[in-house]
C-alpha cells in the first residue's frame, strides 16, 4: 500500500473493519486524545461583564447541567475525532466525520444565547447538508471499487472516481466548518470556552485526515 | 464487459437522476429565507444521498442506509431542538390525539396486535419498526399514564444483547448463529420499546 501516512505501526481488526496505526495517523490519534483529556478536567469560563457606569462586574454562573452538557458534547467530539483519526473504513471515516459535526453543532449550542443559537442552527444546516456529499463519495467508492477498505483501495489497480474524492473533500468541508460559526457567535471570548476549542481542533484534525485519505485513495 | 458496460451505464443515470434531485434541493435553498422550510428542504436533499447509498444495490447498500440514516436523523433531532430553543417554541407542547371513537372502539386492540404480530415474524429492524408502529398506534388511541422505566430497562437491556451480539461476531465468529438471533432479537425488542415510548410521550398530557 502507499504509505503517505507512513509505515504502518499495527493494525487492529474487528471482523472486516481495520483500524490501522501509521506515525501521521498516530500523532492526530494522541492529540486528539489529550485534547479530550483536557476537557475532561477543566472547569468552565465565567463571562465577566462589566457594569456601565459603575465600580462593578456581573460574572454568569454555568449551572451545572449545563457545564455537563457541554462537557459531554466536547468529550464525544473527541472520541469520534479519535475514531476518524485511526479508521481504514472509507465509509466509518464519513460516518465519524458526521458524528464531530453532531457534537460540534451541540458544542455551539449549548450556550442559552439567541445570537449564539442562530449561529449554531446555520452551522447545523451547513453540516446536515454536508452529510450528502460526504455518504456520497462513500456510496460512489464502494459501487465503483467494490470495497471501503482504504487498505484496498490504497492498491495501485483500484481506480476511484475523481468526483468521488471531489465530493470528499467537500463534505468534510462542510462538518468542519464549526470554528468559523463559532467566530460568527463570537463564542471565544468567554461563553462556551474552553470546550469550544474542540471545534477548531475536531476540525484542523479531520481536513489533515481527509488530506491523507485522499492521497491514500 | 457487456453486462459491465450495461451495469455502469445504469449506475450512472441513477446518479444523475440522484444528484439532480439533491442540486434541486439546494438551488431552492438558496432562495428560501424561512429558517423552518431550510431545515425541511435539508431533509428532503438528505434522502437524495440515501438513494445514491441505495444505488450500490447489493446487501452493503442495506448496511450503510441504516447509520447515513441515523446520523442524518440525529442532526434534524438536533437542529429541531435548536429551532425550537431559539424560536422560544418549547413550551406548546404536543397534545395526545384523542379521538372519542377510538377511545372506546376495540379497533385499536385488534390493528395493534396484528401489527405486533407481524413486527415479530419480521424481526429485525423492520419487524421491530412494524410491531413499535403497532405500540405507537395503541398508545395515540389510549390515553395512557403508566410507568414508563420497565419500557427504558427493557429498550436498554435489549441495546446491550445487540451490542454484544456484535462482539459475538467479532470475536467469536464460530458462535454466529447464535449472535444473529441475539442481533435480531435485541434490535427487534430495542426498536419497538423505543417507538412505543415515543407513542406514549406523545400522548403525554400537560
Amino acid at each position: 500500500m502507499n504509505e503517505i501516512g507512513g509505515t504502518p505501526l499495527f493494525f487492529l481488526e474487528f471482523g472486516d473493519i481495520v483500524v490501522y496505526f501509521t506515525p501521521f495517523t498516530l500523532t492526530l490519534f494522541l492529540l486528539a486524545l489529550v485534547f479530550t483529556v483536557f476537557v475532561l478536567i477543566s472547569r468552565p469560563e465565567r463571562q465577566i461583564d462589566i457594569a456601565f457606569g459603575a465600580d462593578a462586574f456581573y460574572a454568569k454562573v454555568i449551572s451545572l447541567p449545563e457545564l455537563r452538557f457541554r462537557r459531554f458534547m466536547s468529550i464525544a467530539c473527541g472520541l469520534a475525532c479519535m475514531g476518524a483519526m485511526v479508521t481504514g473504513d472509507v465509509f466509518d471515516f464519513t460516518l465519524l466525520v458526521s458524528l464531530v459535526g453532531i457534537c460540534n453543532v451541540g458544542i455551539v449550542a449549548a450556550v442559552k444565547s439567541r445570537h449564539v443559537q442562530n449561529a449554531a442552527y446555520q452551522y447545523g444546516l451547513v453540516a446536515l447538508a454536508g452529510t450528502v456529499p460526504l455518504f456520497s463519495a462513500a456510496a460512489m467508492v464502494a459501487a465503483t471499487t467494490g470495497t471501503l477498505s482504504m487498505i484496498e483501495l490504497a492498491k495501485d489497480a483500484v481506480a476511484i472516481p475523481l468526483a468521488a474524492r471531489a465530493l470528499l473533500v467537500l463534505g468534510v468541508m462542510g462538518e468542519g466548518m464549526a470554528p468559523f460559526y463559532a467566530a460568527k457567535a463570537e463564542m471565544f471570548r468567554a461563553p462556551g470556552a474552553p470546550y469550544v476549542i474542540m471545534c477548531s481542533l475536531s476540525s484542523l484534525l479531520i481536513f489533515l485526515r481527509v488530506a491523507e485519505v485522499i492521497l491514500l485513495l | 464487459m457487456m453486462w459491465t458496460a450495461a451495469l455502469w451505464n445504469e449506475y450512472s443515470v441513477g446518479l444523475v437522476i440522484a444528484f439532480t434531485c439533491a442540486l434541486t434541493g439546494f438551488a431552492a435553498l438558496t432562495i428560501e429565507r424561512d429558517d423552518l422550510h431550510k431545515l425541511l428542504l435539508i431533509d428532503l436533499v438528505e434522502t437524495a444521498s440515501l438513494a445514491v447509498v441505495a444505488l450500490i444495490g447489493t446487501d452493503l447498500a442495506e448496511a450503510l442506509i441504516l447509520p447515513g440514516l441515523v446520523v442524518g436523523i440525529a442532526e434534524l433531532l438536533a437542529l429541531s431542538q435548536i429551532y425550537l430553543t431559539k424560536e422560544e417554541l418549547q413550551h406548546y407542547k404536543v397534545k395526545r390525539l384523542n379521538i372519542e371513537v377510538m377511545m372506546i372502539s376495540p379497533a385499536p386492540i385488534i390493528i395493534s396486535t396484528i401489527l405486533v404480530m407481524y413486527g415479530i415474524i419480521l424481526s429485525g429492524f423492520t419487524g421491530g419498526g412494524v410491531a413499535g408502529l403497532g405500540i405507537v398506534f395503541y398508545f395515540m388511541s389510549r390515553s395512557f399514564t403508566g410507568n414508563f422505566h420497565v419500557l427504558e430497562i427493557a429498550s436498554g437491556i435489549s441495546w446491550a444483547l445487540w451490542v454484544a451480539s456484535f462482539f459475538v461476531f467479532m470475536f467469536l465468529p464460530e458462535w454466529w448463529y447464535l449472535a444473529l438471533m441475539g442481533a435480531a432479537v435485541g434490535i427487534l425488542l430495542k426498536v419497538i420499546t423505543k417507538m412505543s415510548l415515543v407513542g406514549a410521550m406523545w400522548g403525554e398530557p400537560e
